[in-house]
């Protein structure tokens, strides 16, 4: 039997916004497996960010229980969850978010600072990375001077190497031209394919169902299970190959 | 150490702004650093007109009280006292009706050379000024005001005593910065006389020169002592005690510069913690970034707090050099510009240096603090929330 990388038990997540009370995750259970690609899907503030940020160790749980890599993140402190996180997770945004005053081979060096790794070593490790996506060629190219699809891949290497055991991305097709997305999203696979990751994405892009190992579909705050997600599941398809009035039918 | 690249180059973001406030900084230490420097300058300037042997003895009740002229004698004879001049205000003015522009003193033109062997007089002027009844000593500084030379005849209008005097320039101190003239006592003395008065039976101040400097608290103790009970008790103090108290504004002057210097240290603060907050600011999607990967709340802390505490650092150690150029600069021009007078005094002392450094470091503490602070303590999910 295979232990879960990830397991959620019954984690809700309520926050208070002024007056309101918002319920962001309700009573959401899962496990995940090592070595998979899963894309948290579902309309806007149905809750996948929040669960992104729940595995990922940047927000704990108002109530229920978040193990990842054997950690039990509801009891760590924030910061023992910052050096959980330097450990165990590399992290991609939607707009890339690069440090516009450090080029290529150190925004991915970054990372590594939190290590105890000379300056030699993390140089290395980054070009590395840097090369493993494409990138060999524009390590000291500037943040400013790169296009939105190699920013983007800068920050895949920032977010490999360490080496996490979890890379978590946030709409990372978000900001990208289909072209780059596509070549985003085969990047993303390849390093679950070729180097064994664990890849935890959120987004709204109906092309991802071709590159992941399976969709979780949230609609608020809600894990859809059974037919609900199968439902969503052919929905986006359909918006994927036949477009929004395709989906609209299915829906 | 492994964080100083990341460091310097979020110096570099803003090149313009990184030199405002530098140089903002550099100025302000600069400029606290000169202020600093006026009473050490002071105190320098104090030291350099002043002996560790000599003491004054004057009224009690303040200077311009008088003593009897016999007391110069007693003084003379304690045990210890190498030599002893009475010194009697004058008043004299010279061309400027009314107003005196330079202090001059009767004294008694037999002791004062050996009162004052460091001012360094030619013993033939002193002899000559021993010599004439109407001779009188000038100090470098008065001689070039007014172009003066040795042969010279001046008149002196006297504010104090019903005796203006003709004097003839017998000598000079050749001290550049020395203003006083002497006039020989007993010209006056005559003078008034000659008047119809009784002569000049008071002395304003004894001045007196110790053998050796151990004995000079017991020469003041038995001066004071000799006086006690009389109508005019002394007291008696050191030259740089006693040119500290003549010069008692000075103190008040000293206050100003004081709070003018915190008021300046406080602007600087200011300015650097407004670099530091919009620095914080507009770098807060970068610094949630960073949070998120895992680097701490120390961490960012003390990278955003070694940034405004090494930029005011290095502004500080501009200024402090920036201090000791325009001080040198200064202190070369008052040799050759007497109008710049005691500011080639103000040298800039190690205490002076080591205060602008710490200045500085404290500039970029207090500046750096709260928006580092500010950064590094909100939750990380928060601060995506708010950029994201």
């Amino acid at each position: 039997m295979t232990t879960a990388l990830i397991e959620i038990r019954n984690v809700s997540r309520h926050y208070t916004r002024g007056v309101d009370e918002i319920h962001a995750l309700d009573n959401v259970s899962l496990d995940l497996q090592a070595g998979r690609f899963v894309a948290f899907m579902g309309p806007s503030g149905s809750g996948k960010s929040t669960l992104l940020n729940l595995v990922s160790g940047i927000d704990r749980p108002s109530s229920g229980e978040v193990i990842v890599a054997g950690a039990r993140l509801n009891d760590l402190s924030e910061d023992e969850l910052a050096h959980w996180r330097a450990r165990h997770v590399g992290l991609i945004f939607q707009f890339f978010n690069l440090m516009p005053v450090l080029n290529a081979l150190d925004n991915v060096a970054l990372p590594l600072l939190l290590t105890d790794l000379d300056k030699k070593e993390r140089l290395r490790r980054a070009e590395t990375a840097l090369r493993v996506v494409g990138l060999g060629h524009r390590l000291d190219h500037y943040p400013r001077t790169l296009s939105g699809g190699e920013q983007q891949r800068v920050a895949i290497a920032r977010a490999v190497v360490t080496d996490p055991d979890l890379i978590v991305a946030d709409e990372p097709t978000g900001d990208l031209d289909a072209r780059n997305a596509e070549e985003i999203l085969t990047l993303l696979r390849q390093l679950k394919n070729e180097f064994g990751k664990t890849i935890v994405m959120v987004t709204h892009d109906p092309r991802a169902l071709r590159f992941v190992d399976a969709a979780l579909h949230l609609d608020k705050g809600v894990l859809l299970e059974g037919e609900a997600a199968a439902r969503a599941d052919e929905a986006i398809r359909l918006a994927a190959g036949g477009g929004l009035v395709g989906a609209l039918r299915t829906a | 150490m492994k964080y100083f690249g990341l460091i310097r180059a979020n110096l570099g973001r803003n090149k313009l702004r990184t030199a405002l406030t530098g140089g903002a900084i550099m100025l302000a230490v600069a400029l606290v650093c000169i202020l600093l420097t006026m009473p050490a300058g002071m105190n320098a300037l104090l030291d350099t007109i002043s002996s560790n042997t000599r003491i004054s003895v004057h009224n009690k009740a303040g200077i311009v009280y008088s003593m009897p002229y016999a007391f110069t004698r007693k003084v003379r004879a304690i045990d210890g006292v190498a030599a002893a001049v009475g010194m009697t205000w004058y008043g004299g003015a010279y061309e400027e009706a009314g107003r005196v522009t330079f202090p001059n003193f009767a004294v008694e033109a037999e002791y004062v050379g050996d009162v004052y062997p460091d001012y360094k007089i030619d013993p033939q002027q002193l002899a000559d000024f021993k010599r004439y009844r109407d001779g009188a000593i000038v100090g470098r500084q008065t001689m070039k005001k007014y172009g003066w030379k040795i042969g010279d005849r001046i008149t002196l209008k006297s504010t104090v005593w019903p005796a203006d005097l003709d004097v003839r320039i017998v000598g000079e101190i050749t001290n550049e910065r020395a203003p006083m003239l002497w006039l020989n006592r007993e010209y006056l003395d005559e003078a008034l006389k000659a008047r119809g008065g009784s002569g000049l039976g008071i002395v304003g101040v004894v001045w007196v020169r110790a053998a050796d400097p151990a004995r000079v608290n017991a020469i003041m103790r038995t001066a004071d002592e000799l006086s006690r009970n009389s109508e005019a008790e002394t007291a008696s103090e050191t030259e740089k005690s006693f040119f500290s108290n003549f010069f008692g504004s000075l103190q008040g002057f000293v206050t100003i510069i004081l709070i003018v210097t915190g008021l300046v240290a406080l602007c600087i603060v200011f300015i650097a913690a407004n670099t530091a907050s919009m620095a914080v600011r507009e770098r807060s999607g970068e610094l949630a970034v960073m949070k998120a990967m895992g680097f701490t709340r120390g961490i960012i802390f003390g990278t955003l707090f070694t940034e405004a505490v090494l930029l005011s650092s290095v502004a500080g150690f501009l200024g402090v050099g920036l201090t000791l150029g325009l001080t040198k600069l200064l202190s070369a021009a008052a040799g050759w510009n007497d109008t710049l007078g005691p500011l080639g005094a103000f040298i800039v002392t190690v205490p002076v240096i080591v205060e602008g450094i710490f200045l500085s470091l404290f500039v970029g503490m207090l500046a750096g603090f709260v928006p580092s602070w500010g950064a590094a303590r909100k939750p990380v999910v928060q601060i995506l929330h708010e950029v994201f």
